[in-house]
């Protein structure tokens, strides 16, 4: 075969670029008849992201199914397609004084992609990820049959919400062609209001403070930087000008006199912390176990010497890890397996998104998957041929 | 079956919001044992279904508190609808299940049977526990619940007002109320004068009505209620200090319009004694006969927030029943203690060191199930905290 | 399929008042809060745990008995409508109120705690549970869960499936799986948000973990009478494209009035055509500066008088009004049907237009409730049943407001759920293709069709072969990757 393109190291012999929803369809349903797999391509930016497909004949390229479909600002809503980068997005909806409120932890990244990986950021502690926005969405299943679910309303109970099902599924259910989202008014000011913390309990108490007061955070994010170092914790507010003056006056009060505030976000806001090539961690826990997670880190980057840097959203309990690439494999199987013990001990999860092949062939990406035998049985009903980005999902789907 | 009845049945839509303010339903979390359910038998019975001993043990169980009637947006009559099926369901009871309603209807209607049968409470209250072990539970529970015997009070025929008379009205002393607290009463007379009131006693009155009525026993409420009218015929109100009674007087016979309760009667009397300080905090009960059924909650709230230095606290879920209900806790003694534990747990959270109320029988109820919590509180009645509070001496 | 076998079994598992077989308490459960819909289950089971719940399941699926779960029957679709020759699983037993646990944000509850219940426990923390159906006094969190439960304060705060962050199901096999957790962002699958508004299709949820929401600082009401709902249309589109979030705006029109003062006595201003009632929440700072706009987007559509509650009292009534409309609605006709539409907010005034048209032109009175800022509207269809052939053209109009909300591209259902009632109407709204795919799911959870059947969608999907248990090996591990 001819390798024309590749996914996560894996060659694929053919790249489809459809147009429209219909093309897509008719892309899926050729490819369906010869059993060829398929992985769905947006901007490319998560393609290391998961596990590689263990067989790949065609990638489906997204980039030529954009554009904004349709923008009711009246009514706070808008159906876009998922090539569509989320820059573009944004940009559309500006000058109606909306957004789209998701996060773009990956500069370049499609709104398809983002609903298929779930990806969030910082302001996801006010307004919700990708399954709180998704209201409607375009699939096309494995068969190439094209379904819809949800509408282009808010509030809708009629059916299953397979948007929510979709999201997150890595294109492992179908492909995601259009997305309709429910918007909110861009605010009229923001305050980044940043604060130091010595370790990870004092970072704790200061999170806990602000939760427990009345500044209602639109981010509330904890960084901690390799070998156990320096902590900020740095709340977003976001209102109206006066709102947000008296709000960052209380952050103040409640963070101490280092307290720094800007208009425009610190450096590294809403980013990961680990570099193309790293390895890329993700941490949940249940809200009060966040400085325990944080203190976890610190103890197990000290314990195999490697500096692990720490970043996420400390009001939600979704914090982000990285290591260096080049970090010895077995010494990350030791830190994922520190850090998976302390998620458990949290009630939350740790889940490696991304990783260098060695990495990833020897530990378990995915970790403990509650539901796991339902999950297979969902797959078995949408792609019973196993089509769809084979492997890339939690226990092999 | 009357097409009333049908009628009646058909206002209710199921929403279901009759089901949390249930007593019955807060305990077993049944369909059949909420308003709605019983409203769905009801429906059976008028499509010609027969009262089956199943049907009847669930309407039985209904407390007659009048909660749902309070919650029930749709209107339903559920107060109408479950006093008719009472009398149905009297009509068919097997003799067995009369015995002990007919011996608990020989001795509450009837004062003078209740202050002889205050003697042999002196009695248990002396014995231990084992010996009260050996007891059925509904005479335990009768037993249990009597609040330590008191000597009577003898009231005067006519107490005159105090100052200038601004109105004549009769009292009701009530059979469990002179029985048991007869400084209730006491206390009601020494308010109604203090504010100007003259109060007719009649020593000849009898009961109400109340406690056969809402068990279905219709003809014998019918000829208590028949007496009174006769007895208090020339006064401006007639007033009740007991919320049972009241709320029975109001819907029938000739005094159904010149009824008052007591703090309802104040309101709108308006104040002239002066009022002396009672430093103390309190929680106020809503008895279901007075909040429920006759819809008076802000009267005694009123009442007694214009005591200075009384602090009153709300008792939380108070819409829900304390499970004395007339003879209901006498008839279900354990649901009956489950209820009362409930609303001491929640009357003991207010923090408060005084329970006011209206009813003797919550007093009572609610008094037991502080005991068994092992803890305290006084209580008292609306009228005894007002009269404390007029006389300028503690309650 | 034999209930008589199914009752035996039971009896070795519960306790005799666990199970209902007579016809008369069997009856009592025959409609849930859609009362023209009546089937007496052919048995009720109230079970007590989570595992006497998977019992249960299992017995019925040992048995080929169909199961329809249950919580506090307030539903308004028929979703817990029992099936003659099946089990009625009902969770009303199941309400302990597990854990509140205000340092997650979280509450553990069992699926028959009372949605209100959970505020209230919360409370002293300074949380509370953000969705707020108008059945809140007496809806369960299961039945929440069941529905994806909306409510008048979801326009801010989201719906049930915003709020739910963990389940454990029995599923239609009968096992106990949990979905989600304390934790956001659990891998694989989001099937907790697919099992969050299945309507008792996908199993029964006998726990629920739910996020709990600060007590905001500030809250403000405002009531605002306008001559008509035109007005009050207006001054709500203009609220919101002011870039004001309010916690909720709800609307009632005339007729709705009528019956909230004959039920509730709320007192709204007299010779209103609609109201508003519209609260913000929030920082004190932010809520003052909106709530100033407000009041004036209020009064420059027309709004010819505008209360604002002194205190929580106050407050309290405004909202009595409204959250007792439906059931008020029995006081002025003796019968109605209560819809559940939605439409895009912008298309508010044709619509109300359109349902007005149509009502006259069939006869009958239409009182509109409706959550405003979201577009969810709730047409009140009043009809006498004794007058022949009122029943019949209620139907037709109640019917035609669901066309009407499909073609402006809303939805026929926002809050209330799809159940028996709507599920003939689910191909207005969806293609084939749409709901055979939906149907894919239920296939996966249950592929022998016995988790409330006939429900939801207009016609079963043929699932194919039914899947054994089948819990192979993780290929990765055979692999002889590092398992942790």
């Amino acid at each position: 075969m001819t390798v024309v393109d590749e996914i996560a190291g894996v060659p694929a012999a053919a790249v489809a670029e459809p147009a429209s929803t219909a093309e897509v369809a008719d892309v899926v349903r050729g490819a369906a008849a010869d059993e060829l797999a398929l992985v769905v391509r947006g901007a490319g930016t998560r393609q290391d992201w998961a596990l590689p497909p263990q067989r790949l004949d065609l990638i489906v390229d997204l980039g030529g199914v954009c554009g904004l479909v349709e923008h009711a600002a009246g009514d706070l809503v808008a159906i876009v397609r998922a090539g569509t980068p989320l820059r573009e997005v944004q940009e559309a909806l500006r000058p109606a004084g909306q957004q789209l409120a998701l996060d773009e932890p990956l500069p370049g990244a499609t709104v398809g992609g983002t609903v298929a990986v779930n990806a969030s950021g910082p302001r996801r502690m006010l307004y919700g990820t990708v399954r709180d926005l998704l209201i409607g969405v375009t699939v096309v299943r494995a068969d190439g049959v094209v379904a819809k679910a949800g509408g282009k309303v808010v509030k809708n109970v009629a059916g299953y919400d397979l948007g929510k099902l979709v999201a997150g599924s890595y294109g492992t259910l179908g492909v995601i062609t259009e997305c309709a989202f429910r918007l909110h008014p861009l605010p009229a000011a923001a305050r980044y209001v940043s604060a130091p913390a010595a370790g990870p309990d004092e970072a704790g108490r200061a999170v806990a403070s602000v939760l427990a007061a009345q500044v209602v955070p639109s981010a509330l994010e904890v960084d901690m930087a390799a070998g156990e170092g320096p902590l900020t914790v740095t709340a977003l507010v976001e209102g109206v000008p006066a709102g947000v003056d008296r709000r960052a006056a209380d952050l103040r009060k409640l963070l101490g006199e280092e307290t720094e505030q800007a208009e425009s976000p610190p450096p590294c806001w809403g980013t990961y912390p680990w570099a193309p090539g790293d390895v890329g961690i993700k941490l949940t826990c249940a809200l009060s176990r966040v400085p325990y997670l944080l203190t976890a880190a610190g103890v197990t980057a000290r314990l195999h010497d490697v500096p692990v840097r720490v970043r996420g959203s400390a009001g939600t309990g979704v914090l982000y890890a990285g290591l260096p690439g080049d970090t010895d494999p077995g010494v990350v199987a030791g830190v994922i397996s520190d850090l998976r013990a302390a998620t458990r001990a949290g009630a939350g999860h740790c889940v490696v998104l991304t990783a260098p092949p060695p990495v990833r062939t020897r530990v378990d990406v995915w970790g403990h998957v509650d539901g796991l035998d339902l999950m297979r049985r969902v797959k078995e009903q949408f792609d019973p041929a196993g089509t769809l980005a084979p492997g890339r999902f939690v226990g092999g789907i | 079956m009357s097409d009333e009845r049908r009628d009646l049945i058909g206002d209710c839509v199921h929403c279901g919001f009759c089901l949390p303010t249930c007593p019955t339903y807060v305990l077993w979390g049944e369909e059949m044992d909420s308003p709605r359910g019983r409203i769905q038998l009801m429906l059976q019975q008028t499509e010609g279904e027969p009262l089956t001993p199943a049907m009847t043990g669930h309407f039985d169980a209904c407390l007659g508190c009048m909660a749902c009637v309070t919650a029930c947006p749709s209107g339903v009559q559920y107060d109408k609808l479950i006093t008719e099926t009472r009398a149905m369901v009297e009509q068919v009871r097997p003799p067995a299940g009369r015995a002990l309603r007919a011996a608990v209807f020989a001795l509450f209607p009837y004062r003078r049977r209740l202050e002889a049968a205050k003697a042999p409470l002196v009695g248990y209250r002396w014995m231990g526990s084992p010996f009260r072990r050996n007891l059925p539970a509904t005479v335990r529970t009768l037993l249990d619940l009597a609040p330590a015997p008191r000597r009577s009070v003898r009231l005067p025929a006519v107490v005159p007002a105090l100052g200038r008379r601004r109105a004549r009205v009769g009292m009701l002393t009530g059979c469990v109320q002179q029985a048991f607290f007869p400084g209730v009463n006491a206390a009601t007379a020494r308010v109604l004068a203090a504010e100007g009131c003259e109060v007719v006693i009649p020593p000849e009155q009898g009961c109400c009505g109340a406690l056969s009525r809402h068990s279905g026993r219709t003809a014998e409420a019918d000829k208590f209620s028949a007496d009174l009218d006769r007895v208090f015929a020339d006064v401006d109100a007639l007033v009740v200090n007991a919320a049972g009674c009241g709320s029975s007087l109001k819907e029938h016979g000739e005094l159904a319009s010149r009824t008052r309760d007591l703090s309802e009667f104040l309101v709108e009397l308006g104040p002239v004694a002066p009022r002396h300080p009672v430093p103390v905090t309190a929680a106020y009960h809503d008895a279901c006969h007075l909040g429920h059924a006759q819809g008076v909650r802000a009267q005694p709230r009123a009442l007694l927030r214009a005591v200075p230095g009384l602090d009153l606290r709300e008792i939380p879920d108070a819409e829900i029943c304390c499970g004395s209900a007339g003879i209901w806790n006498v008839l279900n003694p354990g649901p009956a203690a489950e209820l009362g534990d409930r609303k001491a747990r929640d009357v003991l959270s207010t923090g408060a060191s005084l329970l006011v109320t209206a009813n003797p029988g919550c007093l009572m109820q609610i008094a037991a199930a502080v005991r068994r919590a092992g803890a305290s509180i006084r209580l008292a009645h609306t009228a005894e905290v007002l009269d404390a509070s007029i006389r300028g001496v503690r309650p | 399929m034999s209930i008589g076998a199914l009752a035996t079994a039971m009896h070795s598992r519960l306790a005799e008042d666990q199970i209902i077989t007579d016809r008369a308490r069997l009856r009592t459960y025959e409609c849930d809060g859609l009362a023209h819909y009546r089937v007496v289950p052919g048995i009720v089971l109230l079970p007590r745990t989570a595992e006497e719940c998977a019992a249960v399941v299992r017995a019925c699926v040992a048995h080929g008995v169909p199961f329809v779960a249950r919580g506090s029957g307030t539903g308004l679709s028929g979703g817990a409508l029992p099936h003659a020759d099946g089990a009625l699983i009902v969770t009303s037993q199941l309400r302990a109120i597990r854990e509140v646990a205000p340092q997650d944000e979280r509450a553990v509850l069992e699926p028959g705690v009372i949605n209100l219940q959970v505020s209230k426990a919360a409370a002293p923390h300074g949380y509370y549970y953000a969705p707020d159906p108008s059945s809140q006094q007496i809806c369960s969190i299961g039945g929440n869960v069941a529905e994806n439960s909306g409510g008048a304060h979801c326009l801010k705060y989201g719906f049930t499936a915003n709020h739910v962050t963990g389940v454990q199901i029995v599923t239609p096999d009968g096992e106990l799986v949990r979905l989600g957790g304390r934790a956001p962002d659990a891998p694989g699958y989001d099937l907790l948000g697919a099992f969050v508004g299945s309507e008792g299709t996908l199993g029964i949820a006998t726990e629920v973990t739910v996020r709990l929401v600060r007590l905001p600082e500030t809250v403000r009401t405002l009531l605002a009478a306008f001559t008509g709902t035109d007005a009050a249309g207006a001054a709500t589109s203009a609220i919101i494209a002011a870039g004001v979030v309010p916690a909720a705006v709800e609307m009632m029109d005339a007729l709705a009035i009528e019956a909230a003062e004959a039920a509730v006595h709320c007192g709204y201003p007299a010779g209103a055509g609609a109201v508003l009632i519209v609260e913000l929440d929030g920082p004190a700072a932010e809520v003052e500066a909106q709530f100033a706009a407000v009041e004036e987007f209020c009064r420059a559509h027309g709004a010819f008088e505008i209360r604002i509650a002194a205190d929580d009292a106050e407050r309290a009534l405004f909202w009595k009004g409204r959250k007792s409309a439906f059931a008020a609605v029995g006081r002025i006709s003796p019968d109605y049907i209560v819809q559940d539409g939605v439409i895009p907010r912008t298309a508010l005034p044709q619509v109300l237009t359109r349902i007005g048209e149509l009502a006259r032109e069939h006869g009958v009175r239409v009182a509109n409730v409706f959550h405003a800022g979201d577009g969810n509207l709730h047409p009140l269809v009043l009809f006498d049943e004794a007058v022949a052939g009122q029943a019949e053209r209620a139907e037709t109009v109640s019917g035609a407001i669901l066309d009407i909300c499909v073609e402006h591209g809303g939805s026929i259902t926002g809050e209330h759920g799809v159940g028996v009632d709507k599920a003939k109407h689910m191909p207005r709204m969806y293609t084939e293709a749409d709901l055979d795919t939906m149907q894919l799911l239920r296939c996966a959870f249950d592929p022998r069709g016995l988790a409330n059947p006939g429900k939801v969608f207009p016609t079963p999907r043929l699932c194919g072969e039914v899947p054994g248990r089948r819990k192979g090996p993780n290929p990765w591990h055979d692999a002889g990757v590092e398992v942790f």
